[in-house]
């Protein structure tokens, strides 16, 4: 019994749609944390970069103050520079003696010793009554005093915090979105599969024509594209298989009842001596028979589970059917046909004694029923870089509603039930052709009949 | 009288098998198993050997084969076997046989196999003239005469009558003569080889005496001057 696709969801561990869904979030987060940090190093970084070059410049300016005008011009340059309305609630400019005391400048209580000179250092500064932290730097001046020149970094600091926030806000909108979009995957994968599931259920069930739907192009859709061909080509065999036990059941039962007849009647005591080898003749041909038939079936088994591509070279499809033209040419004259050949030498990958008989078997077939035609023609030929083989009779040919059916085993055209065979001649050709990986293209013509063996481009 | 060992495990086709040899002419022994029949095979000199491909015990006929190549034993060895496919075939003729029958079979072709391999010393491949009664062939020229008349065949019926010629009085089969002249290995389905004969026998035998080509019933031909020939058992 089959089970139903739903019941044996796998578990999260198990399921692939979940797997990927996961990788698929992983792999978001991280990009998602890349770009974060780039983002964040982007503006922050370069404000602190800029501040930097600020402090530097005006300590440049105001340490030449000092150079030419001495401390009066460098008292005069700081009150300038701290009432020029550029920047003016940031800045930090300031005098300060050895000691320490402020002696010009708006530098607030400093929070533990000042920074070594001559180095951009982050600090703590009191200022309107409130702790702030600070980027200074400290020069050191020849009459021991120290000029500081720095900013406070509020505006970093709540440019940095709103980076931050959006950053950690986004973050988790990511990760619910990777949740939620691989959730959404997963469903969408399982429904997918599920689909696919229940046909082949339902197959295993024995519901052999059941077909998966296939919408548009993508994976899936030829998946499923595959899957039906598999199947169309399963279902063919098991009605083969069926058309078969059918035929053996009539075509072998038939010469083994006539057999055990003429056995039975030879062991009655009255039998006549001639007449037991004439029986005994006749039980030995329909054994005979019985036994081709099986070597057929076995060979067509064989044929198709494809054992002999390994033993296939390189050979010359026109020496082959020359050959055979040839073995038949005088059967064919004895029926009044004239047989013929064309080609020219096409190579290609195959086994010569199959292909042989292959083509002996549908030469058989032309001059059987192409007898009124007068003419069988055997051709050698590359149709669109495909080397085919091709024998035309000029017949009566095959009815149309019997085209489709000749190539199963057993089959036989009505009107040809009192010519000898047994319609296992071109199922055995479409297994050597299909072990070539060719094609057995079969066409009415007016009047007669043409088989193709086509064969993959060389 | 030329001599056969059979290794065979069926009863039934064993004793068939010994009977139509011995009826053949053949001096027959029969083994059962691998391992008796290796040892028969080193204890004295054989003809030939009909060969059963399946065996119960150690030693399947191939195994057997392949020892007998490695001793460096060139003895004839026809397999029999029930498995019929051409891959079968194909591996049975690598380990060394000289021919491949599958069964069922009938007796006649089995004779006719046998034969062939017990007479292939007897005649040379590389005799360039052959002779049967007054019909002459030259491999070298492709030249037929008969009684001094010339005969023109076509190059396939050379090869035919040279095939039987080199066969001479024995019995070839269709299947022999589709190996050996056309070199193709698959079952002809219809009466092609018979016709081709009858084209030959109409150039070789209709204008003159005695039959050369002697039709023998359900096995196949033989090319002869004597009206009998080797025995045959159907």
């Amino acid at each position: 019994m089959a089970r139903s696709p739903d019941s044996s969801r796998p578990g999260l561990r198990g399921s692939i749609a979940f797997r990927l869904a996961v990788g698929y979030g992983v792999l978001l987060a991280a990009s998602m944390a890349t770009l974060s940090a780039i983002v964040y190093f982007g503006t922050v970084g370069v404000f602190e970069h800029s501040i930097d070059n600020k402090i530097m410049t005006v300590e440049t300016h105001l340490a030449d103050a000092w150079v030419r005008d001495g401390r009066t011009g460098l008292v005069r340059e700081i009150d300038a520079q701290l009432h020029d309305l550029i920047d003016t609630d940031t800045e930090v400019v300031s005098l300060v003696d050895a000691r320490g005391r402020i002696l010009a400048g708006n530098m607030g209580r400093w929070y533990g010793d000042l920074p070594a000179a001559g180095e951009l250092a982050f600090g703590q500064m009191e200022r309107g009554g409130t702790p702030v932290s600070v980027r200074l730097i400290a020069t050191r001046l020849e009459d021991g005093s120290r000029l500081i020149v720095g900013r406070d970094l509020i505006e970093l600091d709540a440019i940095r915090s709103v980076v931050e926030r959006a950053l950690l806000v986004s973050g988790a909108v990511s990760i619910l979105l990777a949740f939620f979009g691989a959730q959404i995957f997963r469903t969408r994968l399982e429904a997918r599969i599920v689909r696919i599931r229940r046909t082949t259920a339902r197959i295993a069930a024995g519901e052999l024509s059941s077909r998966i739907v296939v919408m548009g192009n993508d994976e899936f859709a030829r998946l499923g594209d595959d899957i039906n061909r598999m199947l169309d080509r399963i279902e063919a065999l098991m009605e083969g298989v069926r058309h078969v036990s059918n035929s053996i059941a009539h075509d072998l039962r038939t010469p083994l009842s006539r057999v055990r007849s003429r056995l039975d009647r030879a062991l009655q005591a009255s039998a006549d001596p001639h007449a037991l080898v004439a029986d005994a003749r006749l039980a030995i041909e329909d054994i005979d028979s019985v036994i081709s038939l099986f070597d057929k079936l076995l060979q067509i088994a064989a044929l198709e589970s494809g054992v002999r591509a390994g033993t296939f070279e390189k050979l010359d499809l026109a020496a082959i059917a020359h050959d055979m033209t040839e073995l038949y040419e005088a059967a064919a004259e004895e029926q009044g046909i004239a047989l013929h050949f064309t080609g020219t030498p096409t190579t290609i990958r195959g086994d010569r004694d199959l292909l042989a008989s292959a083509l002996a078997s549908l030469i058989d077939n032309a001059i059987k029923y192409g007898r009124n035609g007068g003419r069988v023609d055997v051709e050698v030929a590359t149709v669109d870089g495909a080397p085919a083989l091709t024998v035309r009779d000029y017949g009566q040919g095959v009815p149309p509603e019997d085209m489709d059916k000749i190539t199963r085993r057993f089959y036989r055209v009505d009107q040809s039930r009192h010519l000898p065979g047994n319609g296992l001649g071109l199922s055995i050709v479409t297994a050597i052709t299909q072990l070539h990986e060719g094609t057995l293209a079969l066409r009415r013509l007016e009047p007669g009949f043409e088989a193709s063996m086509v064969f993959p481009r060389a | 009288m030329p001599n056969c060992l059979v290794i065979e495990d069926d009863t039934e086709t064993r004793d068939y098998l010994c009977s139509g040899l011995r009826a053949a002419g053949y001096a027959v022994q029969a083994e059962t198993n691998g391992e008796a029949g290796n040892r028969r095979l080193q204890e004295t000199r054989w003809d030939v050997v009909v060969l059963d491909r399946m065996l119960p015990g150690q030693v399947d006929g191939l195994g057997i084969l392949e020892q007998m190549r490695a001793r460096g034993d060139g003895t004839p060895v026809l397999i029999l076997s029930a498995l019929n496919s051409v891959d079968e075939r194909v591996r049975g003729l690598r380990a060394g046989s000289d021919d491949y029958l599958t069964k069922p079979f009938v007796m006649s072709e089995l004779l006719a196999r046998v034969e062939n391999l017990s007479r292939r010393n007897s005649w040379s491949r590389e005799a360039t003239a052959l002779q049967v009664a007054d019909l002459q062939l030259d491999v070298r020229t492709m030249r037929v005469t008969r009684q001094g008349t010339t005969i023109n065949l076509q190059p396939r019926e050379f090869r035919l009558l040279e095939y039987l010629m080199r066969h001479e009085g024995q019995i070839v089969t269709r299947t022999m003569l589709l190996e050996g002249v056309w070199e193709y290995h698959f079952d002809p389905q219809t009466n092609v080889i018979d016709v081709q004969i009858s084209r030959l026998r109409s150039k070789i035998d209709k204008d003159f005496s005695p039959a050369l080509i002697h039709t023998v019933r359900g096995a196949g031909y033989v090319l002869s001057a004597a009206p009998t020939y080797g025995p045959v058992t159907r």
